[in-house]
């Protein structure tokens, strides 16, 4: 029994230490990497390695390796919640991943119907995905949200299923969908339906990255109204930024914190949205009842 | 070091950010969603199980309560059958009894009034002849001579059914 629970406790540890070490390492990652500066600097990624490919090269960047290390970190947070899962003792964490897993569920009943139950990891994978790379900031990285081509690349998966899922419900109907209501507008109703993976992908890019831009420029002049006013007390007390105490900081919990989780709520209620309306489930289960009695009218005919 | 600008496509970038999402969903779905849902179902069935216990308890008790009160009842109208045949069978005994006792003292009543009307006879007819031989020889004396042995014989007799009369 005691040498059960030991083992427990050593996977358990395995475990944290999987959530938390990616964290470390990219700290880590950062100080050895990026030097300290003083002056504004509203860049892209840092960019690691560039490894030539046809088309364009790829670039390994800061927001490739952090997004690899948010993933790991979640990962070993599954792990840890479902280690030891009990249908009778049920414990903190147990409780937790039974929270998430029915709440999700519920939303995605709710939000896009039974026959979409399916996507309720997808969802999951989403908002962990999105809430966590925003939230890496808290820790001084660099959020991957705040790099357009990693929120474009979940934009484009979700535009796939989109037209997945709009294609399954009647291929005819959706190439139909883009003469409607008339003939010439057809380019319109291309560019509307591009649109939606763009306008997703800008938003929670725009905002995110808005958000530390914003922070950076606040403390930058909290730092320079610090000299300009406090610059006369002697020797380091002058050169301290006094003023940078306190608004950085709720600037951080409201960009953050709250926008990182509702930008990562906010894509994936669109990303519900978007595939379940574009595949009315009802029109479809009645074209294929449709097909069904067709087939076997066709069958009793052979018969007969 | 470089940095990327601050709004740069790349679409390697994208795609390798494409294929991280769906392993991410992938390994939610493998070690978070699946054995969550795995156990919320054993749950399930086994409160399920649990409940179909308690019922079929509750109704197999509700089942030997209606077998103990209905074998309590065919018990106590059993005893009550019981008691009623006893005394039925006691009256019946005691009845029997009386008349047995009833009709035996009948005859030996009878018997008795039987021997006693023998006696009574056999008293009188003692008598009788006493007295006819008293009577005879009385009358040989008077009359030294012999009378009639029948006519004596009828006097007599009526005589003595006279004096039964009388007697009786």
């Amino acid at each position: 029994m005691k040498e059960k629970s030991r083992r427990f406790l050593a996977v358990d540890i395995a475990y944290l230490g999987l959530m938390i070490l990616p964290i470390v390492a990219g700290i880590v990652l950062k100080v050895l990497t990026k030097p300290a500066s003083d002056s504004i600097e509203i860049t892209g990624a840092q960019i690691y390695r560039t490894i030539p490919m046809p088309v364009q090269d790829l670039v390994i960047t800061e927001s490739q390796i952090n997004s690899w290390l948010v993933m790991v970190a979640i990962l070993g947070l599954c792990l840890f919640l479902t280690h030891g899962l009990s249908t009778r003792k049920a414990g903190v964490r147990q409780h937790v991943a039974e929270w998430i897993v029915e709440t999700v569920d519920r939303l995605v009943q709710d939000s896009m119907g039974t026959y979409f139950m399916g996507f309720a990891p997808f969802v999951i994978a989403i908002l962990s995905l999105s809430a966590f790379s925003s939230l890496v900031t808290l820790f001084g990285l660099y959020a991957p949200t705040s790099d357009l081509n990693v929120v474009a690349g979940w934009a484009v998966l979700v535009f796939v299923l989109i037209t997945y899922y709009k294609f399954k419900c009647g291929p005819l109907q959706y190439l139909k969908s883009f003469a409607e209501p008339v003939p010439f507008l057809a380019p319109l109703n291309i560019i509307s339906e591009v649109a939606t993976p763009v306008s997703m992908a800008f938003r929670h890019y725009g905002n995110v990255l808005s958000g530390s831009v914003i922070s950076v420029l606040v403390a930058y002049a909290l730092q320079a109204l610090s000299n300009l006013v406090l610059g006369w007390l002697p020797g380091v007390l002058g050169e301290f930024p006094f003023l940078q105490i306190g608004l950085p900081a709720v600037l951080s919990v409201y960009f953050d914190v709250f926008s990182g989780c509702l930008q990562a709520f906010i894509f994936a209620m669109l990303t519900m949205m978007y595939v379940s309306g574009g595949f009315p489930s009802d029109l479809y289960f009645a074209r294929q009842a449709e097909k069904q009695q067709k087939k076997m009218k066709t069958k009793k005919m052979e018969v007969m | 070091m470089q940095n990327l600008d601050v709004i740069s496509v790349n679409i390697w970038q994208i795609l390798i950010s494409l294929i991280n999402l769906v392993l991410l969903f992938l390994m939610i779905r493998k070690f978070l969603y699946q054995p969550v849902k795995n156990v919320l179902a054993k749950r399930q069935s086994e409160l399920d199980k649990q409940y179909e216990a308690a019922e079929e308890a509750s109704r197999a008790a509700e089942e030997s309560r209606a077998k103990w009160e209905e074998t309590l009842s065919g018990a106590k109208a059993q005893a009550d059958e019981m008691i009623e045949q006893a005394a039925q069978t006691a009256k019946w005994r005691g009845e029997t009894i009386v008349d047995e006792a009833k009709s035996q003292a009948a005859g030996i009543v009878r018997q008795a009034e039987q021997e006693a009307q023998l006696e009574r006879q056999k008293a009188l007819d003692d008598i009788k002849r006493e007295i006819v031989e008293v009577s005879g020889a009385l009358s040989e004396k008077v009359l030294e001579r012999e009378i009639n042995e029948d006519d004596h014989r009828a006097l007599i007799d009526s005589f003595i059914e006279k004096i039964g009369e009388n007697h009786e």
